[in-house]
């Protein structure tokens, strides 16, 4: 069985703005949201700089207990999930939750409010013996990665399939994937999916200055995420979140809800290369999109935007480029490509969603947004980035494509109003 | 003053310590122009070897370092820097 | 026109590391024959906790199993992970390296507590000696997908790969995230979960759950199902299964062990266990039905077992209203009160032991529990032999996770 998969709603907490409105402000004015950190003290790290959310959870109408108690991640996909759900029209309580599904990803779950803890038990990290005295009763919150569907579907009366997806980088995309396959096949008609991550903390900071995978760039840190640039040099950390209502598209049309968009394909693969390394090939990205393509039916020529991963790292700015010119042809080169990390930061797990709202945005407003600090073109990197300014264009069927640390290659394709062959 | 130097033999224990490789140290020497592909030394590898030795030596070495491709490439970097105390 | 068959997730291959039994055989053995293997905690700083007792895997010599240059890059979790796929690719017949399509071979791996011990030793250096004592490594192995990466690189498999991260009924999630894949054309998957919970920062984060059980004593600490039910106990260890298109297994010339036959998954809130009731019971319902089978075609139920009477009544009743007055008859076992709840891991655990009873034709009995408080058949004290063609294994988490799984012995097909 397989069935159609609409986009009814959508919701997003991104650095520069929270709301679907600020957000597309953001990326159509090609203004970024990095600073210098301001969330923790970083001295003494090699990157300091952050794409932050000014975000308070007081202003969002959440339960004084989730604004007082929940993580940072969990905060964010509850105002994401509120606003894709009231995006959607969708009455959570008259629908029938047991064919309502959660599909929520993150790829680092609640690792800030597990740090900020352990430094209280280890007295600084002097032990490893920790004391549990000195912990918080609901740490186990913090610990268990499911929280974050479980808090999400409760907040609507969702009981069908819940679940969280960790697959690092790609955690967003393959949790639209997953969601897209829940109602597919029938096992839920509606499904609330995306992501959600706030690792802008000391311990993931640090683990990524170790393998120097950011920016050091902190004298000029609204420039400082550049992908495709050749004077890029690391990717810059963000935070937030975002949630898409998915819906069986007569399940929506019955209701008379707006339908953005449909999920055309989904598709994920490994590259069972590297941890964090990608090859010059980019063949498994490739097979993911051409995958998604198979799924809707369409020929390559037929894409009119990719969204990129473009996370502004050497390795992976090559890898895609010759991914999506192994898969789309000599079309790669009339097809804009941009980063929205350029501006929002990479959300790590979160981004792969954010992203995906991207592209439902962009398909809305039929504009491209720009790749933001794009100047001076790498000769291995020479696709059409968008450089600094939004482009209108007709929009049908835009991609959305990622790479994640273990080897995840993921995409997602999405189809506006006369997208697809019928 | 700095006079101590990075070793062969010290690189082979970092190999091991830092990237689970196990190579022998006489044919590290001997093979020190080979790639670190060649002994199964990959970046995160090499990454690790070179903060072991910044901590070790509270030095920050040179950004070229973690792109050297051969042991002797490393060992020259490494050494020059110690020497100098940059 | 022609009408395509549609493809059967068989699972093919076992590979167990668990604390009763490190390979398939040997937790056979002590599944079948109910050793029990609880006792107190001996891991390195974690003699203060209040948290005594729990499943460990011990002497487990990853060196012996995994090669340096992964060990120094991964957690515990990922130890086991790893050495359990070899050991399921090795009895699949896929472990000899024969030329395979990459992209015909996919990994998909549930996680509920990541590396704990791996980011526990880093956030130590971080905040005792500074950001740059930071290893490179903390980046893959700390989080909750280094499992799935690890063994697709390992082996080089480039099909499609997942992470589930929840709470334990994640474990029967990824299988049926696996039987999804097979069915969508993907040949084989390696997929389960294991887990390594039992680091001083990782116990301590689990002690705010209600349901663990703080019982001193190994032989009284899980008890489910009795009056004197304290909560559960917590393990270690794992078990990934290569899970693959029937038809291609039998190509293969393999023995097909079992079938992954339907699966369903409900929420109905975390430690809301009477609520548990109405959401398992869906669940079985909706196992049934994919699996096309009926209430009597179950001959065997692998339950939840969590250990908190009102979980314990819930996860009674949800089996009587799904299976109605066979729900009374049909035997029911938790083999894990003898070695421990291993988060995700646990339900993979259970299809396991569900896969090993089919082929011996014995239900093993539940260890440590004696005398139960429920109407249902408790199979205790010994193994009890019988026909067995299909099983129903149950799963719930602390999060509020419901899910259950129909297995079916190898050769047997849907009336």
């Amino acid at each position: 069985m397989t069935r159609r998969v609409a986009v009814t709603g959508i919701g997003v907490v991104a650095p520069g703005g929270t709301g679907a409105t600020a957000f597309w402000d953001l990326l159509s004015a090609g203004r970024t949201a990095t600073r210098g950190i301001t969330l923790f003290d970083p001295s003494g790290l090699r990157s300091r700089i952050a794409a932050e959310c000014d975000f308070d959870p007081f202003d969002h109408g959440l339960d004084p207990d989730l604004c007082q108690h929940a993580d940072r991640y969990i905060q964010f996909a509850a105002v994401a999930a509120d606003e894709a759900v009231r995006d959607s029209g969708l009455d959570p309580g008259s629908d029938d939750g047991w064919r309502t599904a959660v599909s929520l990803g993150s790829a680092v779950g609640g690792t800030t409010r597990l740090e900020h803890d352990y430094v209280r038990v280890s007295e600084h990290g002097s032990r490893w013996d920790v004391d549990h005295r000195a912990a918080d009763p609901k740490l186990h919150l913090a610990f268990q990665p499911s929280t974050l569907a479980a808090v999400v579907a409760e907040r609507f009366g969702a009981r069908g399939p819940v679940q969280t997806v960790s697959t690092g980088c790609t955690s967003g995309l393959d949790a639209v994937g997953y969601g897209f396959h829940t109602i597919a096949e029938g096992r839920a008609d509606v499904c609330i999916a995306g992501a959600s991550d706030s690792p802008i903390s000391p311990i993931t900071m640090a683990c990524f200055d170790a393998i120097k995978a950011t920016s050091p760039n902190n004298d000029d840190p609204q420039h400082a995420s550049r992908p495709f640039d050749a004077r890029r040099d690391g990717f810059v950390m963000g935070e937030g979140a975002a949630v898409l209502v998915l819906e069986e598209y007569e399940h929506a049309r019955a209701r008379g809800a707006q339908i953005h968009c449909e999920i055309g394909g989904y598709a994920t693969f490994g590259n069972a290369y590297h941890m964090t390394g990608l090859t010059t090939e980019g063949l498994e990205m490739a097979r993911a999109i051409d995958s998604t393509l198979d799924q809707a039916r369409l020929d390559p020529t037929r894409i009119d935007y990719v969204n990129a991963h473009g996370s502004g790292t050497r390795q992976n700015d090559r890898h895609e480029t010759a991914a999506v010119k192994r898969s789309l042809g000599a079309h790669a080169y009339d097809t804009p490509m941009s980063s929205i990390k350029s501006m929002v930061g990479h959300s790590l797990g979160a981004i792969g969603a954010i992203e995906v709202v991207a592209c439902v945005l962009a398909l809305k407003h039929q504009t491209v947004p720009p790749t933001a600090n794009y100047e001076t073109p790498d000769p291995e990197c020479d696709l059409d980035y968008v450089p600094r300014t939004a482009r209108s264009r007709k929009l049908r069927n835009v991609l959305s494509v990622g790479s994640g640390f273990g080897g995840f290659q993921s995409a997602v394709l999405l189809t506006g109003p006369g997208g697809r062959t019928p | 003053m700095i006079t101590t130097e990075v070793t062969a033999d010290e690189l082979a224990v970092l190999m091991k310590k830092a990237a689970g490789i196990t190579v022998d140290p006489q044919e590290l020497k001997r093979d020190a122009e080979s790639p670190f592909d060649f002994f199964g030394l990959d970046s995160l590898g090499l990454l690790g070897i070179v903060g072991e030795l910044e901590n070790r030596y509270g030095l920050s070495l040179p950004p070229d370092s973690e792109r050297c491709r051969t042991p002797r490439e490393f060992l020259d970097v490494v050494n020059s820097t110690l020497k100098t105390g940059a | 026109m022609s009408t395509q068959r549609l493809r059967r997730a068989a699972i093919t291959g076992i590979g167990v590391i668990a604390p009763n039994g490190q390979r398939t055989d040997a937790y056979w053995k002590s599944v079948s024959e109910g050793i029990g293997v609880l006792d107190r905690i001996t891991r390195e700083g974690c003699g203060h906790l209040p948290l005594r007792v729990a499943g460990e895997v011990r002497s487990f010599d990853a060196a012996a199993l995994i090669e340096d240059r992964f060990l120094v890059q991964t957690d515990r979790f990922s130890h086991f992970a790893m050495a359990a796929a070899a050991l399921a690719l090795d009895d699949a017949g896929l472990g000899s390296g024969e030329p395979v399509d990459p992209f015909s071979i996919g990994v998909v791996t549930a996680a509920g507590s990541g590396g704990g011990e791996f980011g526990q030793r880093e956030l130590q250096k971080l905040w005792g000696q500074g950001p740059r004592f930071v290893g490179p490594y903390q980046s893959i192995a700390w989080f909750y997908a280094a499992s799935t990466g690890q063994i697709s690189i390992r082996s080089g498999f480039k099909g499609p790969c997942g992470v589930v991260a929840s709470d334990e009924a994640g474990g029967l999630d990824s299988l049926a995230h696996a039987a999804g894949a097979v069915r969508r054309g993907t040949d084989t998957m390696i997929v389960g979960a294991a887990e390594a919970p039992l680091a001083p920062y990782s116990m301590v984060c689990q002690l705010g759950y209600p349901e663990i059980s703080t019982v001193e004593d190994p032989d009284l600490a899980y008890r489910p199902f009795t009056s004197k039910a304290c909560g559960f106990v917590p393990a270690e260890g794992g078990a990934l299964l290569v899970v693959e298109d029937e038809d291609r297994a039998r190509e293969r010339g393999v023995p097909v062990r079992a079938t992954l036959a339907g699966h369903a998954a409900t929420f109905t809130g975390a430690s809301r266990w009477e609520e548990s009731r109405e959401g398992l019971a869906r669940a079985i319902r909706g196992a049934l039905d994919e699996a096309g089978a009926a209430p009597e075609d179950i001959d065997v139920v692998f339950a939840d077992a969590m250990g908190v009477p009102e979980a314990d009544r819930a996860e009674a009743l949800a089996i009587a209203d799904a299976l109605g007055s066979h729900g009374r008859r049909v035997p029911v076992t938790a083999p894990k009160t003898g070695f421990g709840r291993a988060h995700c891991a646990a339900p993979v655990l259970d299809t396991v032991a569900a896969v090993l009873a089919m082929e011996h034709g014995q239900v093993p009995p539940t260890p440590n529990v004696f005398d139960i408080c429920h109407d249902l058949d408790l199979v205790m004290s010994r193994a009890r032999p019988v026909e067995l063609r299909t099983a129903l294994v149950l799963s719930r988490g602390l999060m509020g996770s419901n899910a259950a799984l129909v297995v079916r012995r190898g050769g047997e097909s849907a009336r």
